[in-house]
């Protein structure tokens, strides 16, 4: 292995906070409200708690197969043909949620800071942006992870600051008066915010202290629920349940809603973007780093990055066919969460389980 | 070669930027104030009369040109946005609503319920408007309003914005925003807006509100019917309260409220209010010796001003109760900690309201006496 190319345990955790957290956290309190109005920080909680599982598969998987990526892995494990087939599910995944995110964001921005501006315009310079990171290694995504980090923290450490003081917080009242049979399609909704931490599939192997990894990789998890659950909450205090439901992007809404005792802050919105397209961008760039990455494997090329250019003609036209946001979010967003299930959680756990029986059969 | 390169590369760089969406900031019209009346005509979609003010940019800084500060343009209109365009012909440069600070309702648009649906959708469903925007409601027409005030001061975001912005030094009303209407719409069906009117010398006055009630028009309420409202939701800011005692005129400034509810659903729904008032006195009468000898004066004081507060909340709510608005948040407080009682009665909650027993406990305490005694 090249030791250029290593990442700190600090960076993987980083690097897995914010490659969760990108277009999802707009909606999320929106999309969840509108299943389980009061309630839906349950379903937020309970799909972060789901992930923790796939963690320490993987987790596993790469203690049984040490210094080896998880491409080395699964063909050893599946054999050539079959893993194949599962590296194209994955780089349609990819494609797709690049696709998606994509589109949200040029819809977000051409919503609030750029009216006039096409929407092709939007998204062709964000995927050129995003597509000079994520031509590099991982390590560069790390340090770029790094860099995004504190901002992240700090926008919505503020965000929920200014908030506070205006915010009614028996909103959150009645508790667990939700149907609860709704839960699994609640779940369904909030498991998409929670995609892009298959980073970790990636940055595992690549570790300069294995020792501690599975500590950071789930402390960042922790971190994310914790973000999600605050956005849920404040936008929910703020707002109203049935205004939630009504808004598409919450999280703005309450940035745009700030009026402090004090004249000079008003109509946060703009800034609350800028900063927001910094975590799409660090959100983006590693997912399109993962298709290319599939795809170099899938072609057997020595590098991953001749496949990142030719991507972004494909994200842009896949992006373009929604009519409207509604058909984005409910459409594509439901075509997007069967290849989500299928290639962050079936993958690693039908590998997994695969290694299982093989090292056992083995030993006998 | 390589230095000539770089060279033209550099001086490309400025090609390279570019902004669609770029508008000078002298070149937008900022409207700060709309008005929304009833167009009095029955046909066509135009149903409203839209007026907007927005500022003499050119009357702002040092070098103003003097002339009037503000602007006021009113045309028929089928919405609030359409009346934009329709200026369009009028105005040089195109409106921007990102500092749109106040929208007054005219009374007769007031009563219709439909128009204040598509106003209220308008404004919310907008990416530009804050959603802070202070909604008024005017006891005449919103024009008339508008064309008293917006010359008054030379200020550029509107005299009536500067008086309802923070609302902190009085009760009589109730500042609500355009967000704060949709929320109380969703949650109880009723809310209260400022009302606004016309004095004597034709200038404006904010003081009572108007009750409106599944988006339009129900009642209106006096200043004192207002503070009571306000006692009882937490909302009362700063406020001073005059009452007779023993002949004398006693002014009690209260400075903190606070209000504890207690429902009880059974077969019949009995709310227990009891607000905690404390503040202190503002004048009373100067005499010879010191007016006010021991502790026994003040609990006097206090229940006098008890009696005189519960007089005022008995009046407000049983107006409340006779035209079924429910704006104590009772409802609301059935839905957070009773649901599944509130499920059963949330539809047919105007008519139960107004059997509701509310019984309301007023505590007043008189913390301090000033620098006399």
């Amino acid at each position: 292995m090249q030791k250029k190319n290593v990442i700190s345990n600090n960076q993987i955790k980083n690097l897995l906070v914010t490659t969760i957290i990108g277009v999802g956290i707009l909606s999320l309190p929106s999309n969840i409200a509108v299943v389980l109005d009061n309630d839906g920080w349950i379903a937020v909680l309970v799909s972060g708690l789901l992930i923790i599982p796939f963690i320490l598969i993987i987790d596993k998987l790469f203690k049984m197969y040490p210094n080896k990526t998880i491409f080395e892995i699964g063909e050893e494990v599946l054999g050539k043909f079959i893993f194949k087939i599962f590296l194209i599910i994955i780089a349609i995944y990819a494609t797709i949620t690049l696709a998606y995110s994509i589109r949200v964001f040029g819809e977000v921005i051409k919503a609030y800071l750029l009216e006039r501006t096409p929407i092709a315009v939007i998204i062709i310079t964000m995927l050129l942006a995003t597509s000079y990171a994520s031509r590099a290694e991982i390590e560069i995504l790390g340090r770029v992870a790094t860099m995004v980090y504190p901002i992240l923290l700090a926008l919505f450490i503020f965000l929920f600051l200014i908030n506070m003081p205006k915010s009614d917080y028996t909103d959150i009242l009645p508790l667990f008066n939700a149907d609860f049979t709704k839960l699994p399609r609640g779940i369904m909704v909030t498991i998409f915010s929670y995609a892009g931490y298959e980073i970790i599939m990636v940055a595992y192997p690549l570790t300069d202290n294995r020792k501690d990894t599975l500590k950071y990789t789930l402390r960042g998890l922790f971190i994310v629920i914790g973000i999600y659950l605050a956005a849920f909450f404040i936008s929910l205090s703020q707002l109203g349940v049935n205004q939630l439901k009504r808004t598409l992007w919450p999280t703005i809404a309450i940035a745009k809603e700030v009026d402090l005792p004090g004249y000079f802050l008003e109509n946060l919105d703009g800034i609350v973007i800028a900063l927001w397209v910094l975590i799409v961008y660090t959100s983006v760039g590693p997912l399109f780093y993962i298709g290319g990455k599939t795809l170099s494997y899938i072609f057997n090329t020595k590098s991953h990055d001749v496949f990142i250019l030719p991507l972004i003609p494909i994200i842009y036209l896949i992006s373009m066919i929604p009519d409207n946001i509604i058909s984005v979010y409910d459409e594509m967003g439901r075509i997007l969460s069967y290849f989500l299930i299928a290639s962050i959680m079936a993958v690693p756990a039908i590998i997994f389980f695969a290694a299982l029986i093989k090292r056992r059969r083995r030993r006998t | 070669m390589k230095k000539l390169l770089v060279i033209i590369l550099l001086f490309l760089l400025p090609f390279t930027t570019g902004c669609w969406d770029k508008v000078e900031i002298e070149q937008r019209v900022f409207v700060t104030e709309i008005g929304i009346d009833k167009n009095g005509k029955e046909e066509g979609i135009n149903k409203m009369t839209v007026t907007y003010q927005y500022p003499n940019i050119n009357n702002i800084g040092k070098d103003s040109g003097g002339g009037s500060s503000n602007f006021l343009i009113t045309t028929e209109s089928s919405s609030v946005f359409q009346a934009g365009r329709q200026f369009m012909t009028k105005v040089p440069f195109p409106f921007y609503y990102k500092h749109l600070k106040v929208v007054i309702l005219g009374n007769e648009f007031l009563k219709e319920e439909n128009l204040i649906r598509v106003v209220l959708d308008e404004l919310n469903r907008d990416t530009k408007i804050n959603k802070r925007v202070r909604i008024l409601a005017a006891d005449t027409t919103a024009k008339e309003i508008m064309e008293a005030s917006f010359n008054k001061e030379q200020r550029t975001e509107g005299t009536i914005y500067a008086t309802v912005r923070d609302n902190r030094n009085t009760s009589s009303y109730t500042t609500k925003s355009l967000a704060d209407i949709v929320t109380d719409f969703d949650i109880a069906g009723v809310t209260l807006i400022p009302r606004i009117s016309l004095d004597e010398k034709g200038s404006f006055v904010v003081s009572g509100g108007c009750i409106l009630k599944n988006y339009h028009f129900l009642d209106w309420i006096d200043p004192v019917e207002n503070k009571v409202i306000n006692l009882i939701n937490g909302d009362m800011v700063i406020e001073t309260i005059d009452v007779i005692y023993e002949q004398n005129l006693i002014s009690y400034a209260i400075s903190e409220t606070e209000t504890r509810r207690d429902i009880k659903v059974d077969d019949k729904i009995t709310a227990d209010i009891n607000v905690q008032v404390e503040g202190y006195l503002q004048g009373y009468t100067l005499s010879d010796k010191s007016s006010i000898e021991n502790d026994e004066i003040i609990m006097n004081m206090e229940k006098a001003i008890e009696s005189e507060m519960m007089k005022a909340a008995r009046r407000t709510i049983s107006h409340m109760k006779e035209v079924k608005a429910d704006l104590i948040g009772i409802g609301e407080h059935i839905s957070k900690y009773h649901p599944k009682e509130w499920d059963k009665i949330e539809n047919d909650w105007d008519d139960i309201f107004s059997e509701v027993e509310i019984n309301l406990n007023i505590d007043v305490k008189i913390r301090r006496i000033g620098l006399t005694r």
